[in-house]
């Protein structure tokens, strides 16, 4: 392949507080504007590893890491990365909309404002650009300054999207963001991912594996803590090489 | 990266003056229970226990009257604010669920929970002690009781929420009438719950001083009679320990340990039930 | 279906009148003291009585505001010292604390809680007085009694029985309270929130101070009003230590009194009938202060309440 790599999981293995191992010997490279999907049952592991590419495990304490994951060159895993610097650059969208107790506005600008930004024109300018970019503009426009609780679910769920991309992050992590979400809302975000693959690499946890068909170009199928198979969308789920994915695709299990 | 340099520390900082902010409590919590111990142990003897005060000043004697009154006190307001308190919580939880009273009168509950305890001394003085002309062990345990009533009533309340309504419609599928669905289920079902809310509520009263100053008043004098005043602990320790002797200081630390060690014994029994019991 | 029982109508009768006793109660102690108090509210009048600063047995004149002032110092003195202790302990135990200390360190907050004001009381008449008299007062005239303005706060003979070692004491007891309301609130926000805050790379505190706080606000809020309908009313935690002293004094190194600990002092004592129910009086007026307070408290609560059902 000759697609530029954004990350690459080598050998990766990690363990949930205690002695459970959550993820076996993963190998897995991320290409740079690419949606990759990780798809499998629940318990597979996905959002474990997921949860890896930002380090999100290291707010608990006794997780453990071993292996690597590499990210311009250094491994993100290693225990002298600034976490606060990693996680401005490797941003996540949660299931459920998080907005923060803010305005609308004031979201959008948190994590501006976090980097240092504190010209008002600069942060407006960016605020915009991020809800344009979301495709939340038009509707948020003339509430900039309203509760973000006062939006619907799936507008709530775009603004965290919005919130994420503003600090003009390489990578986003989605994890199931549409499950809560009504039919119209989830199109609307899929439709979003997609388009946004042109500026941020994208990584998304999925259990709907049409969403995964219908918007990744490479899918990585997983099961019991390890990654099974690993391919272009496309022929992953139409010419499967793997018995235990084509079971799954195909339904007879999960 | 400077800033993040700054952000990091600040946040260090923040998160020191909240340990610093902790271990200021605890020093006090550590300094008081230390100190009640210490003097409250080196003070305690069965004669304490075993006899009634020495005139003032004398050495020896005990507080066998003010334990006997506490446990009066403590009993008949129990038994007057237990059932109160279970009955309304019940009627909230029950045949007035959900209503705008019901909402009502559990805020009313929660206030009064809160309301100065010497208030309701008052209260009480003017009702049960003026008209007789007389302070009572009576007008004590009334005092007491009142301020159990609202607390068990919220319990309750509480408790019986948490049994599943389909629990009862299966036994009114049954063709129980509500009464005895609620006698019979429901409150078999939180009895747990309901047991630990009045323990926890006679660990509240057992460390009232302010309602009884003014109804059960005080007694030098071992009596149970519950018409006339009847010493408790409580009082006991305010009166010694403002009073010019040092057995009474002595003695005071004593009843004060007896009294934390009851409360906390309870008051962690009610705990562990309540962890037992719903956490699993 | 439900009604027609005879067993069940007299079941749910008996149970609306004991739920009943509340307002009975409550409208019971606002009726009784406003009549017992009726005496004096006639002879001073509402306006007179709470500003008026004699409260002299003697002469039959009695004021409330040495009173009313004392219970305000204490209790504002008591929270100024509670509110950022209570609030950074439930941050410690909530989010600063490792893991293995929450536990532990939570449960003593709610066993100090359920310690009984009058052993507060008495420790701070034994112990805190005497320290506070013999190294903290003299140390805190040697360094502020000196600077202008601050110092008449400090100034009088350090006695240990004043308006500074109960305030100390009232603080002490209230802080677990409060602590443990914050505690809770703060554990309402939900972790996905805080999760997605640092998913951005804010610290510890950045995630405390801009999504915990206003996340929990109006419960904080609710629970400070709780403590303070507390501190207002509380007895036995200050009697031992503030002397019972009718004045209005700036030094808080001076005994003063609190309506509750002239309610302590006095009720017993008094002998003639507007005495008695000058008393009553203050309690009425203690009564109401607090139910304000104390409503204020639950409407707070009850607004944070629905705002996390949503």
């Amino acid at each position: 392949m000759t697609e530029q790599m954004e990350l690459e999981v080598r050998n990766l293995h990690f363990y949930y507080s205690g002695t459970t191992q959550a993820l076996k010997n993963i190998n897995l490279p991320i290409h740079k504007n690419n949606v990759t999907a990780l798809i499998g049952p629940s318990g597979c592991g996905k959002t474990t590893l997921l949860r890896c590419f930002n380090r999100m495990h290291d707010l608990y304490p006794g997780n453990r890491y071993e292996g690597e994951i590499l990210h311009e060159g250094s491994n993100i895993l290693s225990d002298d990365i600034d976490l606060i610097s990693l996680r401005s650059k490797i941003g996540m969208v949660f299931q459920k909309p998080t907005p923060f107790p803010m305005t609308i506005f004031e979201n959008i600008a948190y994590g501006l404002k976090l980097k240092g930004i504190k010209k008002r024109a600069e942060l407006a300018e960016r605020v915009e650009n991020a809800l344009k970019h979301a495709a939340l503009w038009n509707e948020a426009k003339d509430k900039l300054h309203a509760s973000a609780y006062d939006l619907s679910g799936g507008q709530q769920q775009r603004l965290v999207i919005a919130r994420a991309l503003a600090v003009e992050p390489d990578v986003l992590l989605f994890d199931e963001p549409t499950s809560a979400l009504d039919p119209i809302s989830t199109g609307k975000i899929e439709e979003l991912i997609m388009h946004l693959k042109n500026d941020v690499t994208i990584i998304i946890v999925t259990h709907n594996m049409q969403q995964a068909a219908r918007i990744s170009d490479k899918t990585g199928f997983m099961m019991l803590g390890e990654l099974v198979e690993f391919d272009v969308t496309n022929r992953m789920f139409t010419a499967p090489s793997e018995k235990l994915t084509e079971d799954y695709i195909t339904g007879r299990f999960g | 990266m400077k800033l993040q340099k700054r952000r990091k520390i600040k946040s260090f900082l923040a998160l020191s003056l909240s340990t610093a902010a902790a271990l200021f409590g605890l020093f006090w919590l550590i300094f008081i229970l230390y100190d009640v111990i210490t003097h409250g142990i080196g003070a305690l003897n069965l004669s304490l226990f075993l006899n009634d005060p020495a005139p003032p000043g004398v050495e020896g004697g005990g507080l066998r009257n003010a334990f006997v009154g506490q446990l009066l006190i403590t009993f008949f307001a129990t038994l007057i604010g237990v059932p109160v308190g279970v009955l309304g919580g019940t009627f909230l939880a029950e045949y007035a669920r959900g209503t705008k009273i019901a909402r009502l009168i559990s805020i009313l509950s929660d206030i009064m929970v809160s309301v100065p305890s010497i208030v309701i001394g008052t209260f009480i003085y003017a009702i049960l002690v003026k008209p007789t002309g007389q302070f009572s062990g009576w007008a004590g345990a009334v005092a007491l009781a009142v301020i159990i009533i609202p607390v068990v009533l919220r319990t309750t309340e509480n408790m019986l929420s948490l049994v599943p309504w389909t629990l009862r419609e299966a036994a009114f599928a049954l063709g129980a009438p509500y009464y005895k669905v609620i006698m019979q289920v429901v409150y078999r079902g939180a009895a747990t719950g309901i047991f630990t809310g009045i323990l926890l509520s006679m660990a509240r009263v057992a460390g009232e001083t302010a309602p009884l100053l003014f109804t059960s008043f005080n007694n030098a004098f071992f009596s149970t009679n519950m018409n006339q005043p009847v010493a408790s602990l409580t009082v006991t320790i305010f009166q010694y320990a403002m009073g010019p002797y040092e057995v009474w200081h002595q003695q005071a630390w004593a009843a004060s340990f007896v009294i934390m060690l009851f409360i906390l014994v309870i008051t962690i029994t009610g705990r562990l039930i309540i962890k037992w019991r719903y956490k699993k | 279906m439900k009604r027609k029982n005879p067993f069940d109508l007299s079941f749910s009768l008996l149970t609306a009148a004991a739920s009943a006793t509340v307002l009975l109660l409550i409208a019971g102690i606002f009726i009784i003291l406003v009549k017992e108090s009726s005496l004096s509210i006639e002879k001073f009048g509402i306006y007179k009585f709470i500003t008026a600063v004699d409260w002299n047995p003697v002469k039959e004149i009695f004021g409330a505001a040495t009173s009313i002032y004392g219970t305000f110092i204490t209790t504002f003195i008591a929270m100024l010292i509670a509110i950022p202790t209570a609030i950074g302990i439930a941050i410690f135990v909530t989010e600063a604390a490792p893991n293995f200390l929450k536990g532990p360190i939570g449960a003593a907050i709610e066993l100090l809680a359920a310690i009984p004001s009058i052993i507060y009381g008495m420790w701070g008449l034994f112990t805190l007085a005497p320290l506070m008299s013999r190294y903290i007062e003299p140390a805190l005239q040697k360094t502020l009694g000196d600077v202008p303005v601050i110092n008449v706060l400090f100034q009088g003979t350090p006695m240990g029985i004043d308006i500074l070692t109960s305030s100390l004491i009232l603080s002490i007891m209230i802080i677990p309270f409060t602590a443990s309301i914050s505690r809770d609130s703060f554990n309402l926000t939900p972790a996905v929130v805080k999760e997605s805050a640092y998913a951005m790379g804010a610290t510890k505190w950045e995630v405390i101070k801009n999504i915990v706080l206003p996340y929990s606000k109006l419960g904080v809020f609710g629970g400070i009003a709780l403590s303070l309908g507390r501190a207002l009313g509380e007895t036995m935690a200050v009697a031992f230590v503030l002397g019972n002293k009718h004045h209005i004094t700036a030094s808080l190194l001076d005994p003063a009194s609190t309506i509750t600990v002239t309610l302590a002092n006095e009720f017993t004592e008094a002998d003639t009938d507007l005495y008695l129910s000058s008393l009553f009086y203050l309690a009425l007026v203690l009564f109401v202060l607090s139910f304000v307070v104390l409503a204020a408290a639950k409407f707070f609560l009850f607004r944070a309440e629905r705002r996390h059902s949503r």
